[in-house]
């Protein structure tokens, strides 16, 4: 569950900003000729949701429905006691709590006669809460729709970018640390909890995998506020040639991190820097859109000849996996600007 | 948290594993014959991995991971039946190296073939789906068209009732998440001070937790006087003197959790938190002595709230102020609910928490409550931390 900070602060994105987001939606809907959106979240993968209202389902499963005008409302199977808080930490005004969502959509939108509702990203949906809306919805059209929120989430705003600079500073310092020579994993991994959390994140997962030979690799990911960074970070120094060279081999990946560049080019730039891998050594290269970061990118779909467009920030990673299936990982948080990529997280290497 | 680094285990404790996993592939399929299920598939979004680390005992992470069981094991099936698929490679390694099962492949979300193929071979005429509630549509879509002629049902009841009754090995594995439980709540009272914020109390409790190596803990919080009606995720909001801060915390290691329920004040206790927290320890040491093999739900739930209705505060067990008076533990964190009208009987080395959180008009929101495991003799409480109104920042 989400169990670190969730706030609404009008001095990191203003209310216009809530605003416009939901009215740029509102006017595909229209175009569209959908009547009312709805957007299926649960307690892993729920920033659609987060991006138009700030809430956080931090538990459990929600619905946000979008109408194609006026306010979006929030169905929830959590408790009304904690509408309270939703309310103090989100843009919504309206929230109701049920037993299932059928019998939440229909009442919601049997106030509003008939039309279509569109469900957003209706692939990811779970098969049978699409088929309890359907039925609970008769003389609707119900119709799917592509991931219109995910696309807008692609490149962040400038209130955004300001939001997970600051966390990447944060991310990349206790990285550092956690990093260092000497520390066992559960020392890493606690000293990236107490770190993250105590300074406002609001989920941090890490992870601690070693390879034959004793290198760690410590991989964090973190949300600050409702935003997805990473780094995964080789400790151990001291240890043979093949770590120096997958510190230098991400640091070229993430250096060619042009508009236009796709995973195969980096993988070019990144694998001549490998040359002291042992025998049966393998190496990997891929990014991953910070949109797509609370699923590792597994629920999107990635052609290898995606390119990299120009504003997007994206976490980009170099895996080394070694004959008997453990790996070691580089990777850092990178915004692909126009005239170059900017390091979010590791620009101090 | 993930920490992958094998270690070696001793005869014994192979022996034990086997054990317990031909154990649990017993139990499956005889629960799967009950159902007429040919094959058993356990689907493990990000956020619910209960059954298939059920079947595999690794610390899966992948966005969508799979087990399959058939129910007959023919020539050329993965040992013991089961095959592991998921979406990330570093799973793949995991399963295999803790040797439940090594027939494991990656798939993709949009073309899990390995997955589909292996389904269409073993062409079940009945397909139970563990989850299958959560399974999105991309796969669900792959699935049956995989399987033109099957009938696909839910099994997820199927496998929360086998996974009712913990074995020994269980037990012990639980009995083991006491010490991060215990480290937890100290870390948590530790934290407590004036002006501190709420989620500078969740850092610390998830640092000590996770240096003990805890993989992951649901934890909810509040602070504040009389006025508090719930938990929540933690807030900005500062502690003040005075004050009462409820949790419950549960860190996750080896795949299972335990829970506790405790709240602390910040300074001396006032009277009315401690007559709130004498009714509410009352209201769990009636959960408690109701405890026996084959008690229900309903039972232990209405033994706690008539504690309440006998002191004239029934109205704060409804709905409007409250969830439930407790729930089952294990591989998930919230199993079956403790409440009134749950008739689900809870046989011997059923686990769960006896916690009657609720709001009075007494102290506000008061948390309090221990797991149990339900023994011959009653009720078995798992965690060593004292059950009484914890004074921090004195």
């Amino acid at each position: 569950m989400k169990r670190g900070l969730v706030q609404l602060d009008p001095a990191e994105i203003p209310e216009r900003e809530w605003h416009d987001r939901v009215g740029s939606l509102q006017r595909d809907l229209v175009t569209s000729g959908v009547d009312v959106a709805l957007i299926y979240g649960d307690v892993s993968r729920s920033d659609d949701i987060a991006y138009l209202t700030n809430l956080c389902v931090y538990w459990n499963e929600g619905i946000l429905a979008v109408p194609a005008a006026g306010a979006p409302v929030f169905l929830t199977k959590l408790s009304a006691r904690v509408h309270p808080w939703m309310r103090l930490v989100s843009t919504v005004a309206e929230i109701r709590s049920g037993r299932g969502f059928g019998e939440l959509a229909g009442k919601f939108l049997g106030e509003a006669g008939a039309g279509t509702v569109g469900l957003i990203d209706a692939d990811l949906w779970p098969a049978s809460v699409a088929g309890e809306i359907r039925d609970a919805l008769p003389g609707w059209q119900v119709r799917p729709l592509d991931g219109l929120v995910r696309a807008r989430r692609q490149s962040p705003s400038e209130s955004e970018l300001t939001l997970l600079r600051r966390g990447a500073a944060l991310l990349d310092q206790v990285a550092a640390r956690a990093a260092a020579d000497g520390l066992t994993p559960a020392e890493r991994v606690s000293l990236a909890e107490r770190e993250l959390r105590g300074h406002g994140f609001l989920d941090v997962l890490a992870s601690v995998t070693r390879t034959a030979d004793g290198v760690a690799t410590i991989q964090i990911t973190g949300q600050y506020r409702y935003l997805w960074l990473h780094v995964s970070r080789v400790a151990d120094r001291r240890r043979p040639a093949w770590p120096g060279e997958l510190r230098a081999a991400i640091g070229a990946a993430a250096a060619a991190a042009t508009p236009g560049t796709t995973a195969a080019d980096l993988e070019d730039t990144a694998r001549p820097v490998l040359a002291s891998l042992p025998p049966g050594a393998s190496v990997s290269v891929r990014w991953v859109h910070l949109a797509d970061m609370a699923t590792n990118g597994e629920y999107a779909s990635y052609p290898a000849d995606l390119p990299l467009a120009p504003g997007s920030a994206v976490v980009i990673s170099v895996e080394v996996r070694f004959a008997d299936g453990r790996y070691a990982t580089a990777a850092e948080t990178v915004l692909v600007g126009e005239h170059g990529p900017a390091w979010l997280t590791g620009g101090a290497r | 948290m993930t920490i992958v680094d094998a270690g070696a285990a001793d005869g014994a404790a192979v022996a034990a594993d086997s054990a317990e996993n031909s154990l649990r592939l017993g139990r499956v399929r005889a629960a799967m014959d009950a159902a007429g299920l040919d094959a058993l598939l356990a689907f493990a979004p990000l956020w619910r991995r209960e059954n298939v680390r059920y079947f595999t005992d690794a610390p899966v992470a992948g966005t969508a991971s799979f087990t399959l069981l058939t129910a007959a094991v023919s020539d050329g099936a993965a040992p013991g039946g089961v095959s592991a698929f998921s979406t990330r490679r570093s799973d793949l390694d995991a399963i295999a190296r803790r040797g439940w099962t090594t027939d494991v492949h990656l798939i993709s979300a949009h073309s899990p073939t390995a997955l589909t193929t292996r389904l269409a071979e073993a062409r079940p005429g009945r397909l139970g789906v563990a989850h299958y509630e959560l399974l999105p549509q991309v796969l669900m879509n792959q699935i049956s068209r995989a399987l033109p002629k099957a009938e696909i049902v839910s099994a997820t009841r199927l496998m929360d009732d086998v996974r009712l009754v913990k074995s020994e090995w269980e037990i012990g594995r639980m009995r083991a998440v006491a010490d991060a439980v215990a480290a937890g709540w100290q870390a948590f009272v530790d934290a407590l001070e004036p002006g501190l914020p709420e989620y500078a109390i969740v850092a610390a409790v998830e640092a000590a937790i996770k240096g003990l190596g805890a993989e992951d803990n649901f934890m909810l919080i509040a602070s504040g006087g009389d006025e508090v009606r719930g938990m929540t995720a933690p807030t900005p909001r500062l502690l003040e003197r005075g004050d009462m801060v409820r949790t419950e915390l549960t860190p996750q290691l080896n795949g299972y959790w335990l829970q506790i329920c405790r709240s602390a004040t910040i300074g001396k206790a006032s009277d009315a938190q401690r007559r709130s927290f004498d009714l509410f320890n009352e209201a769990v040491e009636a959960g408690l002595a109701a405890v026996r093999p084959g008690v229900t739900a309903d039972e232990v739930a209405r033994a706690q709230n008539d504690v309440f209705r006998a002191r004239g505060f029934g109205e704060y067990c409804t709905s409007q102020y409250t969830r439930v008076r407790g729930h089952g533990h294990g591989l998930h964190v919230d199993e079956t609910p403790i409440i009134e009208g749950n008739e689900t009987e809870l046989p011997e080395n059923a686990v769960f928490i006896i916690h009657p959180n609720t709001y009075t008009p007494i102290a506000g929101y008061h948390v309090l409550g221990d797991p149990v495991r339900v023994t011959p003799n009653g009720a078995e409480i798992l965690i060593s931390t004292e059950r009484k109104l914890f004074e921090g920042a004195i």
